[in-house]
Order: C-alpha cells, then structure tokens, then sequence
C-alpha cells in the first residue's frame, strides 16, 4: 500500500481529541508521517470515528512510553495487518500491552513484540490472542531481558501451535530457571534442552508413556506373552533416531519417534514392538559372534529379521499390513552397503517387490532355497555369513559406526548375538552396535544463531551480577530427621530446595576428560564387556547342558568315603542383562574445595569421576541422573539437578557439571532422602544410588557429628527398604568410620588418594551392574 | 407327565469337547450334583440342554442373579382370594416332581441362596421348607447342576468351600479351534474360513484375560459376530460391535485389541 502524504485530506470527518493530537505529532514527524497516515487510510476504511479514536489513543500510550519510532511502526504495520478484522479491540489490546512490555522490557523488547505478534496470528486468533498477549505481558515483568530472545524465535515457540503449549512453554521457562536470569535466557533463546523439547513436542507428539499400556496389550494379544519393555534414557537431538534394542528379555524402545506423530506415531511403535517381540517369542536362539565381520553380523540380523517376520505373518498375516510401509527401499541410486542391506530387506519382506540387482537376488534365491528350513535360526547365520561375504567382495563401502538398521522399526539386533562368557569380541563388531548411536553431531540449520546468542548475553548481564535474592530456591519436598537424643523422629523437619544450575564452560569437562586418556580408555572396555548380552556360567547346578568337574569329583570322594553326595554336579549357564538405573549423589559441600597436590580441588575430581561414569552409563543406555547437594541448615538443603533421569546427557548437562562450585555443609540424611524420593520415579527393576562425599555428614546448627551419622543412617536403611541400594564412595580417611556405619561395611567404598577416584568410581559401578 | 413343559423334544445340538457326556452320564445315574466352571459363553448352557435330552429328563433352568432370594427358587405364599396359597418355586417343582434343576451362575445369588442347596447335594436328598412347614424328599429323577464361572470369582462373590465341596466338577475351557469352528460354522452359518478366522480373532483377546480383560471374547460373541457378517456387516465392523465394544471399555485395551486382530486378518 503506497502512502500518500494528500491522504490527510480524505480523512473522513476532520479528526478531533486524542486522534487530532496524534495527527499534529505526527506532522512535525516526516520520517513516520507517510506510514501512519497509510496506517490511516486503512483503518479509516473499516472502523468509526470513535474507534479510530481509541486507536489513536493506543499509539500516544506507546509514545508516552518513549516506544520509539522502530516500535510505532511495528504497531501499525500489526495495525494494517488487522485492518481486515472488524474489532478494533485486539489492536488497542495490543498497543497497552506493548507499552506494558515497553515499560518493563524497554522499547526493543516492544517492537519485537509487535513484530511477533504476525506468528502469533498465523497460530491462532481471537480469546487465544489475547492469551498470547498476557503470556508475553507476564515475561516482560518477570523476565525482561528474555522477552527479546523469545520474540524473534516465536515462529518457531509457537510451533505447537496451540495456546495452552504457549503458556506451558513461558511458565516452564521461568520455573525451571528459578530466578538465574542466564538461564532464563539460555531456556528462552532456545538453548536449553528443555525448552527445545518443549517446543519439538507437538500436542500430537506420542511418547512412550502415552502408549506403553497400549503396546504391552497389544503385543500380549498378539502371542500371549506380557512383553516387558522399557524406554531407552534420553535421546538427543544431535544423534540419528536410536533403534529399539533387545536385551535379555528386555524390549527398549525409544522414548519418541522424533517427527512422527499421532497415529503414524502409535504405528510405528506397534510395529517395533512386535518386531521384537516377534524375535523373542519365534527365534530365541543367539548366535555366537565367532569371528564375523561387522558387514556379516549386519547380514544375519537381516535374515534373521526376515525369518522371525516370515513365521509371524505365517501365524498373523495381518502384520504384514503394520510393517509394509516402513520398507521403503527403491532398486537404482548408489548401491552402498546400507542402501543394498535395505533394499534386500525390502526384498526378503516382500516376495512381489522387483529388485534386479544381483546381491539383492542371490539374498532372495538363498532364503527362498532355505525356506522348509524356516523354523531353524541356522539359515540366518548361514545366509547371513555367505551373503556378508559377497558383500565384502564387492567392496562396497560400509562404516559400522555409521550403520543403523533399516527399516526403522526394527531393532538394533543386539539381542541376537552371545558373545561368549568374558570374551572380548573385535572392536569393528561392537562399532556396529555401540558407535551407530554415536555418529557425529550434525550440524543444526540453525547453529550459528545459537552459538553466538548465550555469550553475549552472560557477558553482556551475567557478569557481576551480585547474588539474586532469590537464590535460595524454591521449597521442593521437606523430609523428616531422626532426633537421636529423644529418640523420635521429627516430622517436616528438614527443607530441600532446588537451586538451579549455574552453567560452566563445558569444554573444561571435555578438556579434563581428554587430560585423563587412561581412565577413559579402561572405562571404554569395560562399557563394551558390559553392553554386550553375557552368558555367565553357574556352577554346582541340579540340572544344566554339563557335568561339573570339581563337582563329580567332590561327589566321587563322597561316594566313596560313604558319604552322602552332593546332587548338583551340573554346570549351565544363563544369559544376564541390565535393566539398571543409577544416581549419583554429589557432595558439594565446602570441603570440597580442598586443594590436592596437583593443583586440583577435590571438586575437580569428583567432577571428572562424574563425567567418566556418565560417559560410560550414557553409552550403556542405562537411565542416570546426576545430583549435587549441600546444606546450610535444616531450612536449606540444596539440591542442583545436573541431569535428570530423563534427560540427555549432552552439552548442557556437561555445562551444569562444570559450572558446580563448592560451599556450606553435609546434611546427608535428608539428600538421601531425596535421593529415594526421585529414584521411586524410575521404572528400572534395580535401583542404584551412588553417594560421593568426602567425610561425615555435618550441619551448622547439629553440635554432635553422631546426630546426624544415625539419622544418615536410618535413611540409607529407608533406602533399601524400597528397593535402592544405596553405595558411599568416601575421599579420604577421614569418613570412612561413619560412612561403614550409614551404608554398612560392604556398601561403602574408601577412596584414599583422591585421585584415583575417576578409576575407582567407575569400576564400583561396573561391578554393581554386573550384579 | 409333570413338568412337561421343561422336556426338550429335539436334539440340542452340541460339539463335545473332552469326556463331559461321560462324566456327566455317570454323575446323573449316581444322582450326584454337577458343577459345570468355565468362562461365559463356552457353552455350559447348552451342555446341560444337550445332556437333558440325551437323558430324557425334563430341565429347570433358573438363572441366578444378585436379588435372588432362597425364596425365589424354594417358593412362597402369595395371596389368592381364597387366602394364602403356597407356591413351589422352580427348585421345588424340579424336586417333588423330578427332573435336572440347573442353577446357572448360582455365585450371582445371596449368600443364603446356596444354603438351600445343601441338603440335596448329599445324601439326605431332602429340600426343607420352613416357611411351608414341609421337607421334600427329592424324586428319585432328580439331579442338582450348577455353573460357576472362576474368571469371575473374588472375594466377596465366590462359592464357599462347603458348597463347592459337594459337586462332581467338569471344566469348561474354550473348545479346541477347530471344535470351536465347527460350532461357528454351524451356529451362525459362516464359511469356515471366517470361522477359523473369527477363532483366531478370539484367541487374540483370550491372550488378555488377565492382563487388561476379565475374560476374552466367548464362543457366543463369535457366533454373533459371524452372523452379523453373514447379514452383510463388513467383517471389521462386526468384530468391533461384536466383540470388541462389549469385551472393554479401556481406551488402551480397545485399541491394543482392534490392532492385535487387524493382524489375524490376512
Ligand atoms: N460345545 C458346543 N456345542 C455347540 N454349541 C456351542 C458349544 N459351545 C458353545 N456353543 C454355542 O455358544 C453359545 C453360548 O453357549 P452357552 O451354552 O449359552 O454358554 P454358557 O452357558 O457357558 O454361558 C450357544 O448358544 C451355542 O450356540
Ligand atoms: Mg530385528
């Protein structure tokens, strides 16, 4: 629309009042008069005089707040935008809440406002406008610096597209920041993990809580047999979708399919569950890894696929109509292993799909051949073996740390293979299975956007900042403490608060781990003897596939010094698998800043210690969360949450590792308390908590160390009550006596040089989860 | 004859499953009491229909529910013109006059119910009425046979030992697939291929008794659901009103079941 300064003159009635008032500002204005009389004109189309008089009044309150020219514009432009509407009200609606935003935020946050305002009609209108209104009012006053970084990204906040995800989304922000403005500008820039999940669960998002009830059902309707599945601990957004994974009898499934939604989410779900399930109930069979080649194993999972879906379909021939759309391979394109492995797995899975390429034949010709054989997993290692071997002759190229398996809902084929009792099989083998979820990060279309913004802004208004008030957290739990001298126990007494994060430079954790190459490579074989399905051997059994030698010998002495033998002369063996969740409880306390010889706090090495473990529980897929405690009080227990169960452990989480500072006392009776209190929330069969702490528990307000060493000590027994077991890794001499009081003898670790902590840690953890 | 009206003249048709006409033949000229257990709908009903005529006995049958009283199946006075005039109830009638007396999901009734029934399942052979002042000898014709559903059972409805204790039990499982086929086929005269289809469909819903369901699809839903076809219904729409909807109202089970079954069908 081209302005005409001459549209003054067609005003319909000579304004007067407040519309007289704008129209002689806005003469002395010549930048802005040719936008505002355009403005005008359009408004004067639709609406009255006396609406165009209230809107006038709109714009002198942006101007009574020193808007600035950059936010009238915004204003009118909205303005014109809305001109199409026949209530004026949303406009002045808008005009009062932008200076509203003006007066808290300053007028860049306004005009950012405005401009948002265009998403925010594209989401949703009328009641829901003014509910995005009062959202954005309410960030202003409680979150002024955040409410320029999350009006330029409301395209993509408001991608949910519905009101209620809006304010879920402003309030979530500034509760989980708990008054630390950086991290309200880290959630509200869209570098926090949260607010990106937020914005990425669209409401026709489907998670695995929503349907696990409905896949269990189902797949027990299917073959009458109650599956037990389980989500695998967070998937982060920088990796490919993970597969689901068998271990044991154990279906993981991730915890969403990312960007699939609604029912094509609940199908997919459907189709990899009984895919696995498929697995467990017709071909229970594992074959040995002997000495197969990455590209061989990949094979036999293929045909091993293929077999246990032939029976299924033979028995429930609708699955067929589940698992169909997801083989999407197409003869032609490059014939890399991946893109060959898929379209022979679209082959094999549909006998009318045509596919001429030679490979993909020989695949269909062998498995066609072995078909009277069907029930019999040999065919899979044998096919499998033959067909990896042509494969490999072909030289296509294929990078087990980049494969994963195709189609997407079947599972990882992990659960197939036995590796042998302690064997170590061949690195390449384990790529196939560990690295696939580990392929490099790509880059984000956005990245750049998002590097630079969090630096500015904690150079910019982080710095310096004296302590928020707020600082002491919010009240999440009280707990009760055992009053040793009068021999009761006080209700309430304690209270926990959660103290947010303070985020650290992440690459000191990246640099120490680097620093600490020893560690890392002994914790890295034990991840991949330990993620690997075990079969241990059980001696002195009454029944088992084998004579136990020491045993018939012992029973032969028996025998024939007239004794009674001993019955179990038998050996066999089972195949073990995880189902494990651990926490690690971190002791913060000011002891912590204690300098080693090195230079090094203990702080330093707990951290380092924690980022080994988590290194290695996170490629385990074992659910972990990570939580720091210290006291100053029974009115001020603090816990910082570094990852929760559910969450990634990604670069923010190694940012709130890093940035843990030292302070105040060891109450810790109450954060084992806690502790129980989150881990009930995880649905692992074992239950593991892990306490590091360098001495005693203490408090400032407790005189008698013994007051506080017995309530410890009723909680760690609470604690098994329920399920958890409960460990002390304790820094030096110095708490070893109570340590083996609260945790008992067997569950307490010393740890006299401090560093050697990260080793040792990591190898109490391994041997727990061997259990 | 007496109880003419409880004869059955035609051969109800029925599909062993196991030995039950044996063991019911013999249970019936020992006179001792017969407790059929099994899910709803497998086809107890019917069994004693069966057994009734294969016997040639006239059948009572009084089908228990939660206000039933001793009185209702003892009998009672009511008022006639002429004064009060006792009434045998059907219990009774089957009693003086001889005949099979089935009690189906007798667990149903009040406890008291069942206290009635015990002097004719032993020896004594007699049914006291207090309130009529009398005590019935049974006729030598006479047999007692109750159905009890063990899905159903819990704390507050379940037979007591004592009771449960007197019966000759027979099991009433679902029949063997291709049993049960037969009886599809020609009960609502579906083809076999949807009668081997609808059985498999059953055994999808079968799998969770227990795990989301009280007790999966009966022998009598698919029977519906194959007529429903055979009136022109289209397959997916009879299971999901004949089997379906009336088995659950769990939004999670209706949709775990409707997929399960989309799978049996090819
Ligand atoms: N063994 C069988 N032979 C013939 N029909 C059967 C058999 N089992 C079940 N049916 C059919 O199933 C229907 C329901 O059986 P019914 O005897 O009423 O069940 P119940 O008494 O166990 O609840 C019957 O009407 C009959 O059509
Ligand atoms: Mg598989």
């Amino acid at each position: 629309m081209s302005a005409k300064p001459s549209a003054a003159l067609h005003v319909p009635s000579e304004p007067e009042g407040v519309a007289q008032r704008l129209h002689a500002m806005m003469r002395q204005r010549d930048a802005l008069r040719p936008l505002f009389l355009a403005t005008w004109e359009a408004l004067s189309g639709q609406f009255d005089a006396a609406q165009l008089e209230t809107w006038a009044g709109g714009v002198l309150e942006l101007v009574n707040v020193n808007a600035g020219p950059a936010c009238l514009i915004a204003y009118w432009e909205a303005s014109r935008n809305a001109a199409s509407t026949r209530d004026i009200a949303p406009l002045i609606g808008a005009a009062q809440i932008g200076a509203e935003i003006c007066r808290h935020a300053g007028a860049p946050a306004a005009t950012a406002s405005l401009n948002a305002l265009a998403a925010a009609r594209r989401s949703f209108g009328g009641t829901a406008l003014a509910r995005w209104w009062r959202a954005m009012e309410v960030l202003a006053r409680e979150a002024p610096e955040s409410v320029l970084p999350a009006a330029g990204r409301m395209g993509q906040i408001l991608l949910p597209g519905t009101i209620e995800a809006f304010e879920d989304f402003i309030a979530a922000g500034l509760r989980s920041a708990a008054g630390d403005r950086n991290r309200r500008l880290a959630f509200f820039s869209l570098q926090d993990d949260l607010a990106r999940r937020m914005i990425a669960r669209d409401p026709g998002g489907v998670g695995f809580p929503d349907i696990q009830a409905e896949l269990k059902a189902f797949t027990t309707a299917l073959w009458g047999e109650l599956p037990l599945l389980r989500s695998m601990a967070g998937d982060s957004m920088d990796k490919p979708q993970r597969r689901s994974t068998i271990s044991g009898p154990i279906i993981r499934l991730p915890e969403s399919y990312r960007g699939v939604q609604g029912d094509a989410a609940r199908a997919l779900f459907r189709a990899a569950t009984a895919h696995a399930q498929a697995h467990l109930v017709l071909g229970r069979a594992r074959f040995p890894i002997g000495t197969l080649k990455p590209l061989q194993v990949a094979l036999v999972n293929l045909i091993e696929d293929a077999r246990v879906e032939t029976l299924a379909m033979r028995a429930l021939p609708g699955l067929r109509r589940l698992w169909a759309p997801y083989h999407v391979a197409m003869p032609g394109g490059v014939a890399t292993a991946p893109v060959l492995l898929a379209r022979l797995a679209r082959a094999l899975f549909d006998p009318a799909h045509i596919d001429d390429d030679g490979f993909v034949a020989k695949g269909r010709a062998l498995f066609a051949a072995a078909l009277p054989r069907i029930e019999d997993s040999a065919i899979s290692r044998e096919i499998g073996t033959l067909l990896g071997n042509d494969l490999g002759q072909m030289r296509v190229q294929f990078n087990a740390r980049t494969y994963v398996v195709e189609p997407i809902y079947r599972d990882d084929g992990l659960g197939l293979w036995d590796f042998g009792e302690d064997a170590q099989p061949p690195d390449d083998v384990l790529d196939l299975f560990i690295d696939a979820m580990r392929v490099e990060s790509q880059e984000r279309a956005d990245g750049s956007d998002q590097q630079t913004e969090p630096d500015s802004a904690e150079a910019g208004i982080g710095r310096g900042r004296p302590v928020a008030p707020d600082d002491r957290g919010m009240v999440i739990a009280r707990y009760p403490e055992w009053d040793r001298v009068h021999g009761i126990e006080r209700p309430d007494w304690t209270v926990v608060r959660e103290v947010a994060a303070k985020t650290g430079d992440p690459r000191a954790i990246e640099h120490a781990l680097d620093g600490a190459g020893a560690v890392r490579n002994r914790v890295a074989r034990l991840v991949r003897g330990l993620r690997i399905g075990r079969t241990v051997r059980l001696k002195r059994q009454y029944d088992g596939h084998d004579l136990d030698v020491d045993a018939m010998l012992d029973a032969g002495i028996a025998l024939r010094s007239g004794q009674e033998p001993d019955p179990r002369v038998f050996r066999s063996s089972k195949s073990m698998h995880r189902d494990l969740s651990a926490l690690l409880l971190i002791d913060i306390s000011q002891s912590t800043c204690d300098r080693l010889p090195s230079g090094a706090t203990v702080l330093d090495i707990e951290r380092l210690a924690v980022a080994v473990l988590s290194e290695a529980m996170d490629q385990l897929g074992d659910p972990f969360g990570l939580l720091a405690f210290a006291s100053d009080g029974r009115e001020d227990i603090r816990m910082t949450s570094i990852k929760g169960f559910d969450e990634a452990y990604d670069r923010p989480c190694r940012a709130r590792l890093a940035g843990l500072s030292s302070g105040l006392s060891t109450r810790l009776g109450t954060a084992l308390r806690h502790a129980g209190a989150v881990m009930a929330t995880t649905s692992a069969s074992r239950k593991l908590l892990i306490v590091l702490t360098d001495g005693e528990p203490s408090d400032i307000d407790m005189s008698d160390p013994l007051d506080l060493v017995e309530d410890t000590r009723r909680a760690a027994v609470n604690l098994h009550g329920r399920g958890i077991d409960a460990y002390g890794v304790v820094l030096g001499a110095a708490g070893i006596a109570s340590a083996a009081r609260i945790f008992g003898r067997g569950n307490t670790m010393l740890v006299h040089r401090v560093e050697d902590l990260p080793t040792r840690l990591s190898e109490l953890y391994f041997r727990l989860a061997r259990r | 004859m007496p109880l003419d009206a409880y004869r059955i003249n035609s051969e109800p048709y029925y599909e062993p499953q196991a030995a039950e006409i044996d063991i019911f033949t013999a249970a019936y000229s020992e006179r001792l009491p017969v407790m059929l257990k099994g899910p709803t709908g497998c086809g107890k009903t019917r069994f004693v229909e069966h057994m009734a005529w294969r016997l040639g006995k006239p059948l009572v049958t009084v089908a228990a529910h939660e206000d039933m009283t001793a009185a209702d199946l003892a009998g009672r006075y009511l008022l006639e013109p002429s004064g009060t005039v006792w009434h045998d109830g059907p219990l009774t009638q089957a009693v003086r006059q001889g005949g099979i007396c089935y009690l189906d999901e007798i667990v149903e009734a009040r406890q008291d119910t069942t206290v009635v029934i015990h002097p004719l399942t032993d020896a004594r052979r007699i049914l006291p009425l207090e309130k009529h002042n009398e005590i019935v000898p049974a006729h030598a014709e006479f047999q007692l046979t109750i159905s009890y559903n063990p899905g159903y059972q819990s704390a507050v409805k379940d037979l007591k030992e004592s009771t449960k204790q007197r019966f000759v039990a027979i099991d009433f499982g679902y029949p063997a697939p291709s049993t049960e086929s037969a009886i599809i086929v020609r009960e609502s005269g579906a083809d076999s291929a949807l009668a081997a289809l609808l059985v498999r469909i059953a055994e999808r819903s079968r799998n969770l008794q227990g795990h989301g369901l009280d007790e999966g699809a009966s022998t009598r839903m698919l029977i519906h659901t194959g007529r429903m076809v055979r009136a022109g219904l289209p397959l997916s729409a009879a299971v999901q009103a004949g089997i379906v909807l009336p088995i659950t109202d769990n939004p999670d089970i209706r949709a775990a079941l409707t997929d399960a079954i989309a799978a049996c069908v090819p």
